[in-house]
């Protein structure tokens, strides 16, 4: 019996041999975020998100590209300082130049002139297909928006908010349902949003009125609140977590938990995170032969599940998530924020 | 020593619909830098050399010049010190507050109508005297309190009548708000006595109570059959605590409405300036309410009897403002408000207006133009006026926190319009539809 269990104990040590190579990155990436909120210090946005998409690509991130692209976008937003006045003559008129100019690379064509030649600089764009990488996670990827100037809400604010620390300025990212958004606080406008995929500055009212927004939603700060660098980090937790999970069908639930548990410590309402733990929670009870133990297991979990819809925590289905961000092209006008004339030029 | 001195500069408008105050605008601050104010004067030292090669008329000339410089610089002490001792007796005789009103005859009645409010039990009062109250202050206690009474217990009566007749639960909460909602937006009549009661009209005319105060009151509701979205809620609170319903005070950006939960739990929202159920949404796309304050339950929440309570000193702090104007009376309502209701979106900004009147009266009492540079470095010199030009800042940031945005009149009015559009009026009907499904089922037999 004893022996027997020893050479299952190898035949499995071979067997995860493999897996646990790709796994490593994994690892790395998680003590990466984890060593991220443990200490203040060590936070970095920018290699938070590359160490989880070079996870996932198992290594073979182009990071001489990507920093090259991001040196080269942070030049231009220098650039752009220096030759912009902005309409605005508050005491924060410094950040609120700065943020008007990662706006401009983000959103506004721009001609630029290189030794009596001009040439012009595209912003990003939106990219409809496959929002929520389900075909492939790279979809969601900050490296691919870099490559092919095409993103979503996932990689567009986070590309935003990498600028915007690469310049020294803070950027803090906001939740709505399946949804990642920009908010900044200034002496004039107080709290405002900014939304890189209709590149307009919504008012509130347009992700309230969503529909899927329980006021109990925002009161808790499930959404529509301006997170904190650890709150962003929980996000990024999440996105590996997730991405493990694509990887790694059928793995055992061990790592998605960590990164979750980690993600709910930092961020105690993040709906995300909690739903994810409790999925990964089912997955394990499932496997639970014992009928008494699953039941209790069970009961368990409907508690996890009740917190979350007490939270105020709605699913809002995806081909109603789309049509809720076309909604803010067509009503415009009924959902701009009126007083962001500072640099909302269109 | 170098101090900054913030000052915020801000329009002083009165206006919207729930006694709101005058709306601080965008914060402008401004830096100004302290100079040192300690200039030494200039003495001129002697040159030592002149005395060794200059005769004794070069001397004695010299010695004059120094004793005429020493002379100007002792002067020159004298008049600082002079200035700085007048500093100091205006800065210990000068009042730093607002002037009382207490000559007035009529504000006793205010002063009364705070000493009595003071003794009501904070859990548990009735809103329909602690409004009467509120109200017979600013009508200098000529209302008729018997008349009030009975106007109110008729109308509950009324309400329980026409609930036996339409066989509505009498035990059901949903039933009682559903009666009350009726009460307020349809034509009813009793069959037994052919008693008729017409529905509420609002009243588009100065709605704010700019001219006329008394436009926000339940008594001038009940008189005209029109009033607003302040004295609409209040009556319906009365007649709720009359026929034993629950349901609670709401505050949206510059309005107020009603909230009642049915014998399922569920909680609903009335719109009773136009009669309707209104949709949690309909009351976001105001456009108005910002995440912030929700998430610090300024608005959209049920207020409790204590916030209630805060809300009735609020009111009784607007009358008398309007009556007679800003002094520290009102601040001292106010400061019971806010206890009561730390984070009372009204109160707070009673309490801005009042910091600011107190600051612009400081500052005209020592001339001292605010809005001049040059002049409120001045300020300087009266250690209590920067304090209050602080307060002043300090509340500002409060209501900043907090999350409020202004709302102007206009967009106010067209968002009370928009709920009324196609779609809001069918929501509301299918609320009412699905409403009246459950009154009916509790029915016995």
């Amino acid at each position: 019996m004893p022996k027997s269990f020893i050479y299952l104990l190898l035949f499995f040590n071979i067997f995860f041999a493999t897996a646990q190579k790709q796994d490593k990155l994994f690892e790395e990436s998680y003590d990466l975020l984890h060593s991220m909120i443990e200490n203040d210090n060590n936070y970095n946005f920018k290699k938070a998100i590359f160490s989880v998409e070079n996870a996932y690509l198992d290594g073979r991130l182009d990071t001489t590209f990507v920093n090259s692209q991001i040196d080269l976008l942070q030049e231009l937003s220098n650039a752009i300082i220096n030759s912009k006045i902005l309409n605005y003559e508050e005491r924060d008129k410094d950040i609120v130049n700065k943020r008007a100019s990662i706006f401009s690379i983000m959103c506004d064509t721009i001609p630029i002139k290189i030794n009596d030649t001009i040439y012009q600089y595209h912003p990003f764009g939106y990219d409809f297909n496959d929002v929520f990488g389900h075909k492939t996670r790279e979809n969601l990827f900050v490296s691919k928006l870099l490559e092919t100037k095409t993103g979503n809400c996932h990689s567009l604010p986070y590309l935003y908010k990498i600028l915007c620390e690469e310049i020294g300025i803070d950027a803090h990212l906001a939740l709505a349902p399946n949804h990642v958004y920009i908010k900044h606080r200034s002496i004039k406008d107080g709290w405002y949003n900014t939304e890189l995929t209709n590149k307009i500055f919504p008012i509130d009212a347009w992700i309230m009125a969503s529909g899927f927004v329980h006021i109990d939603a925002i009161t808790n700060g499930v959404y529509m609140r301006a997170l904190n660098n650890k709150e962003s980090i929980a996000l990024v937790l999440v996105d590996l977590a997730d991405n493990y999970n694509i990887k790694f069908p059928d793995n055992d639930g061990t790592f998605v938990l960590k990164c979750t548990e980690s993600a709910i410590r930092c961020y105690p309402n993040f709906a995300t995170a909690l739903i994810l733990r409790a999925e990964t929670h089912y997955k394990q009870i499932e496997k639970i032969e014992d009928k008494n133990n699953y039941h209790i297991a069970l009961k368990e979990l409907e508690k996890e599940y009740a917190h979350i819809h007490q939270l105020g925590y709605r699913n809002m289905p995806e081909d109603m998530y789309l049509n809720w961000l076309v909604s803010l092209k067509e009503e415009r006008s009924k959902y701009e924020n009126k007083k962001m004339n500072t640099f909302n030029k269109n | 020593m170098r101090k900054i001195i913030l000052l915020l500069l801000l329009p002083i408008l009165a206006f919207s619909q729930v006694n709101l105050p005058s709306v601080p605008g965008t914060n402008q601050f401004q830096q100004y830098g302290m100079p040192s104010f300690e200039n030494k004067a200039k003495v001129l030292v002697p040159n030592t050399t002149n005395t060794l090669f200059g005769g004794a008329e070069q001397q004695k000339s010299n010695q004059q010049l120094i004793q005429e410089v020493e002379k100007r610089a002792i002067e020159d002490q004298k008049i600082k010190q002079e200035i700085h001792q007048d500093i100091a007796t205006i800065n210990a005789s000068f009042n730093y507050s607002l002037p009382s009103f207490s000559f007035l005859p009529a504000t006793h009645y205010y002063y009364e109508a705070f000493e009595r409010l003071i003794q009501i039990d904070t859990a548990n009062f009735s809103i329909k005297n602690t409004n009467f109250l509120v109200e017979n202050a600013f009508y200098e206690n000529q209302q008729d309190k018997e008349a009030f009474d009975k106007n109110i217990k008729n109308s509950g009566e009324f309400l329980i009548a026409k609930m036996k007749e339409l066989g509505y639960d009498l035990n059901s909460n949903s039933a009682k708000n559903y009666m009350l909602f009726q009460f307020f937006s349809e034509t009813l009549q009793l069959n037994s006595n052919g008693l008729k009661h017409l529905p509420f009209k609002y009243d588009f005319e100065d709605f704010q109570g700019i001219n006329d105060w008394s436009k926000m009151f339940v008594t001038k509701l009940l008189a005209t059959k029109t009033g607003q979205c302040h004295s609409m809620p209040l009556l319906y609170l009365i007649l709720a605590e009359e026929i034993n319903a629950e349901a609670y005070l709401a505050l949206s950006p510059n309005h107020s409405y009603i909230r009642f939960p049915d014998d399922n739990g569920k909680w609903h929202n009335i719109e009773l300036t136009n009669g309707m159920f209104s949709t949690t949404s309909s009351i976001l796309n105001s456009g108005y309410i910002k995440s912030e304050a929700l998430s610090n339950k300024i608005f959209m929440q049920n207020l409790s009897k204590k916030e209630l309570l805060s809300q009735f000193y609020v009111d009784l702090a607007m009358g008398y403002i309007r009556k007679f104007g800003y002094d520290e009376f009102c601040a001292k309502v106010i400061e019971k408000a806010l206890a009561l209701y730390p984070n009372s979106i009204n109160a707070n900004m009673v309490k801005s207006n009042i910091d600011t009147h107190r600051f612009e009266y400081v500052m005209f009492k020592l001339k001292i133009n605010p809005r001049d540079k040059n002049q409120l470095q001045n300020i300087r010199y009266y250690p209590k006026a920067i304090e209050l030009l602080k307060e002043v800042n300090q509340q500002y940031d409060t209501i900043d926190y907090l999350g409020y945005e202004h709302m102007p009149e206009d967009a106010y009015m067209q968002w009370l319009q928009s709920m009324h559009d196609e779609k809001n009026k069918q929501d509301s009907e299918k609320l009412a539809k699905q409403f009246k499904g459950t009154l009916i089922k509790p029915l016995k037999n």
